[in-house]
């Protein structure tokens, strides 16, 4: 009894919040997720669109290197990033809520964005991925932070669909 | 109450820009020529549906696309890469500058001109867009509708259409910045010229090209400009009715067959 106490007490205290700026990273032992929120100055529509087509990715969103595939419910697709350009990731997404929510997983984890109109032509913006399992503990210290990249997403989206919008008629 | 008299006029007023754009979707004339009767004949059938919350130009750019989309819904999008696939292809077909040459010489419509082929490369190159983007770039760009125009022919919202513009034209630009030697010194085509040495051999391409405003402006930084430069010598040609119409259709239909056996052979 008092060894699984001390190994709950040292579990807890590797538990860790990573704040960044925008991004944050909450660590545990067997997971680790990272979120990122900002306020998007245009229509949902054209957010959703940035995340829904896939060979576009690479032109605004300088995390991405390439995403192959459809990205519709049910689909697999292919995911080259800037965080390791020697791996190519085959996620499938899983879920699909039409300019609300998406996921995106692969046994390791899942990626879940969110949109969210607080106000006509203002939508929060939401990316969170939880990585873990029971051997997570394992490989952790092989996966980079997320955070940057996740602010850089995050921007990257916001000033693409910011341009969109601002287009004249 | 829009009448089939109304509706015969303005059929014939936009036929031409109606017919153009369907080939530049399209790239095939037997599909234009199709897809254009089935627009007429359906607006026919269906003018009693027809409300007026546009114009009714707007309404059968709507038909045809519709239709064209239907056509194209299973077929694959071009290669970036199809004015180097195409002239392979040509270079290992005899037959192909033997034609080309008999419609130089004998057809009223087999001049060779670089503007005609500048959007002749055009039509080619937007076939890698995806199809919504191409439509959407057509429309504005090329046909001068409006934004919300735009989406009544789209069956979308005006944000949408927004996007699909934006994402055409930065792609369009990129693959021009990279491939057009017309504007860009690391451009890697050079076929507008090398055509005009085999069809024009006593005219000197430089002062055809002089000619050109976006050729003029090539060493202007702004790429967005050149494109519109490059949209506006589009806009100015008719591919059915300017004088190097045959021609340039000849090449089309076999830049078309070219792509259909490639895209055939290299399903991924």
């Amino acid at each position: 009894m008092r060894t699984i106490l001390t190994f709950v007490t040292i579990m807890t205290t590797l538990s860790t919040t990573a704040q960044q700026t925008g991004a944050s990273t909450v660590k545990t032992t067997f997971s680790r997720e990272t979120s990122v929120s900002i306020s998007i100055q245009a229509d949902p529509s054209i957010i959703w669109a940035l995340l829904t087509n896939a060979s576009d990715f690479p032109r605004w969103n300088s995390t991405i290197i390439a995403l192959e595939g459809d990205i519709a419910e049910g689909e697999k697709i292919r995911l080259t990033s800037t965080l390791d350009s020697n791996r190519t990731f085959k996620l499938k997404v899983k879920e699909l809520q039409h300019e609300k929510r998406m996921v995106w997983g692969d046994g390791k984890g899942e990626r879940v964005y969110t949109l969210e109109e607080k106000t006509p032509g203002m939508v929060t913006f939401t990316m969170r991925e939880k990585i873990g399992g029971l051997m997570f503990p394992l490989y952790a210290k092989y996966i980079p932070s997320f955070n940057k990249s996740f602010e850089q997403f995050a921007s990257d989206l916001k000033k693409e669909a910011e341009i969109i919008q601002s287009a004249k008629n | 109450m829009v009448g089939q008299k109304e509706l015969n006029q303005c059929f014939e007023d936009c036929k031409d820009q109606l017919k153009s754009y369907v080939l530049r979707i399209t790239a095939s004339v037997q599909d234009t020529e199709d897809i254009l009767q089935d627009t007429y004949i359906k607006a026919h059938e269906k003018l009693d549906t027809f409300r007026g919350d546009s114009s009714l130009k707007t309404w059968l750019f709507a038909i045809a696309s519709n239709r064209a989309r239907d056509v194209l819904r299973n077929h694959k999008r071009w290669p970036e890469n199809v004015t180097d696939i195409a002239k392979e292809a040509a270079l290992s077909n005899p037959g192909f500058f033997k034609e080309a040459m008999e419609l130089r010489h004998n057809s009223g419509q087999g001049e060779f001109e670089i503007k005609e082929h500048i959007a002749f490369c055009f039509t080619c190159i937007s076939k890698s867009l995806k199809l919504e983007a191409q439509l959407v770039l057509l429309l504005k760009e090329v046909y001068d509708f409006k934004m919300r125009e735009i989406a009544i022919i789209m069956d979308t919202n005006e944000p949408l259409v927004k996007y699909h513009l934006r994402a055409a034209r930065e792609k369009m630009v990129k693959i021009f910045d990279h491939r057009c030697s017309l504007i860009s010194k690391q451009g890697i085509c050079h076929q507008c010229t090398e055509l005009n040495g085999i069809f024009n051999p006593e005219q000197k391409a430089e002062a055809e090209l002089a000619k050109i405003d976006m050729v003029k402006a090539s060493e202007n930084k702004d790429r967005q400009h050149l494109l519109d430069l490059r949209l506006q010598v589009v806009q100015n040609i008719d591919p059915f009715k300017s004088g190097a119409a045959q021609l340039q259709l000849h090449h089309l239909e076999h830049n078309r067959k070219v792509m259909e056996s490639f895209l055939k052979e290299n399903p991924s």
